[in-house]
């Protein structure tokens, strides 16, 4: 590597830290909490007898898995203005990753409230609790460490995915790196280092939710 | 006092309860045995509505539910009958996620808003008479079957109950790990407490029971004290059944 590049490569490595602590993860936090939200909602909808809601709920995870993530956000940040609704764009990233996190995840949480061994439920109810709480006592609790290994998936496939946000605008830490290759005129460069960065985001994660299994280990059968 | 008549309940096609009628007075206790598939985890599980009766009556704790015609039962009766009734189940169910203390405590937090700190000592002083005052803060994983159980009927007594229901508390269990959880039920016994109890251990039956009820294909066949339905018998079927359990100890 030149004295130039190498330069370059020093120079920018700040830039792109800030933009990945103060916008992409930002965004990849706020999506996932309140897609997890719209997920739990969403599976439990789905899991109740109520024929409409759970018909509009099949409705939105047919239409967020049947489409891609991109056009769903130019719909969202190009497409709305046109019937007035002017989003900003990091308004309009949450919108899109959040009904993104919330259809894929649904199926995660249905899912694992579904493995929960109905004796659970009986048991719950044998001592007078109520559906809610139950569910919110005993079959959460329990379904959400099912849960970790696939939704620490889906939240790293998130803070990737973050990247997309670049396309509406929204200077995270890869339209940061196409800036910078704006003026520098190394792309090869800074989009490996953008890579690295991710990559580096994505290994703490990882250990993150080691942590976390082995939180929940603490009272998991042999 | 518990009274049940003419229970009747249906899988689908398959008529599992044909009319049941019994009666229990308070502190005593009946212990139903029967063959396998006869009906009598189906009819325990009508006692606290886990399942519902398509028709009869469910007289317990003051309660008087009247299941004509599949009625919808108000949500409010289901909950208030299942907080005067506790259950031990085969598998025990404990909820894992919580120590045996957590678990004892749950009912009486969650569902009897009672403060933290009397469900504690209540828990604490219901895990020592079970024999678990060591216990209190392990995980159900950590626990032999028998000590799982053991914290099940610790959990089940927690909302003070008027009754316990007992569906087979020892069928999982190894055969070493039976006497223990026996033991805490033939003192729940002598203490007075209401027992409704499935079981297969015969000699444990007649010790325990003040009725014996023998099932057979959802009616009951014989209905008594120990000797009068163990010993007196002489219904063809009731017989075949409990010679077939004699062959077998
Ligand atoms: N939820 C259910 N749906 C359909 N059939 C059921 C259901 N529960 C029980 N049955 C059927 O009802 C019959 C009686 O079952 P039940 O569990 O009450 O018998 P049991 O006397 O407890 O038998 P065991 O000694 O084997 O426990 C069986 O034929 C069983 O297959
Ligand atoms: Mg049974």
């Amino acid at each position: 590597m030149d004295d130039r590049k190498l330069h370059i490569f020093l120079d920018s490595l700040l830039p792109l830290f800030k933009a990945g602590v103060a916008y992409t993860i930002p965004l990849a936090l706020v999506s996932f909490a309140l897609g997890l939200l719209l997920a739990v909602v969403t599976a439990l909808v789905r899991l109740s007898s109520w024929r409409i809601p759970q018909l509009i709920a099949r409705f939105y995870v047919w239409v967020i898995r049947g489409t891609p993530l991109l056009v769903q956000l130019f719909i969202i940040f190009y497409g709305l203005p046109s019937v007035g609704i002017v989003l900003d764009p990091f308004i309009a990233a949450v919108i899109g990753f959040t009904l993104s996190v919330g259809a894929y995840s649904s199926e995660v949480v249905r899912a694992a409230i579904l493995s929960i061994h109905k004796g659970q439920w009986e048991a719950a109810f044998s001592v007078g609790m109520t559906r809610v709480q139950a569910l919110r006592r005993i079959i959460l609790p329990q379904a959400a460490r099912v849960s970790v290994p696939p939704l620490s998936n889906s939240f790293i496939s998130l803070v990737k995915d973050t990247s997309l946000a670049a396309s509406i605008t929204y200077v995270e830490m890869f339209r940061t790196a196409q800036q910078i290759t704006a003026t520098t005129y190394e792309p090869l460069l800074l989009y490996c280092e953008a890579a690295l960065f991710y990559l580096l985001f994505c290994s703490v994660l990882s250990v993150l939710q080691n942590m976390l299994e082995r939180r929940f280990d603490r009272y998991s059968a042999r | 006092m518990i009274e049940i008549q003419d229970l009747h309940k249906s899988f689908g096609p398959l008529q599992v309860l044909k009319g049941i009628d019994l009666r229990l007075e308070h502190g005593k206790v009946l212990v139903i045995i029967g063959p396998s598939g006869s009906g009598k985890t189906t009819l325990l599980r009508c006692f606290n509505l886990l399942e519902i009766p398509d028709r009869g009556t469910l007289q317990l704790a003051g309660l008087r539910i009247d299941f004509t015609d599949n009625r919808q039962i108000p949500r409010k009766t289901v909950l208030s009958l299942r907080q005067k009734t506790g259950m031990v189940f085969q598998s025990y169910n404990l909820f894992p996620h919580m120590t045996s203390l957590g678990n004892v405590m749950e009912g009486q937090v969650t569902v009897q808003k009672r403060s933290r700190e009397v469900a504690k000592k209540r828990g604490l002083e219901l895990l020592a008479k079970v024999g678990l005052a060591d216990k209190t803060e392990s995980y159900p994983h950590q626990l032999s079957g028998g000590q799982q159980q053991r914290v099940a009927i610790a959990r089940a007594m927690a909302v003070e109950p008027e009754v316990l229901l007992f569906d087979e508390p020892t069928s999982a269990l190894d055969p070493e790990l039976v006497g223990e959880v026996l033991k805490v039920i033939r003192q729940l016994a002598a203490e007075g407490m209401t027992m409704v109890i499935v079981t297969h251990e015969m000699k444990f039956a007649a010790d325990v029971a003040d009725t014996i009820i023998l099932m057979d294909q959802g009616v009951i066949l014989e209905q008594g004290t120990p000797q009068q339905v163990l010993r007196q018998t002489r219904n063809p079927r009731a017989l075949q059944f409990l010679n077939r359990l004699i062959g077998e100890e």
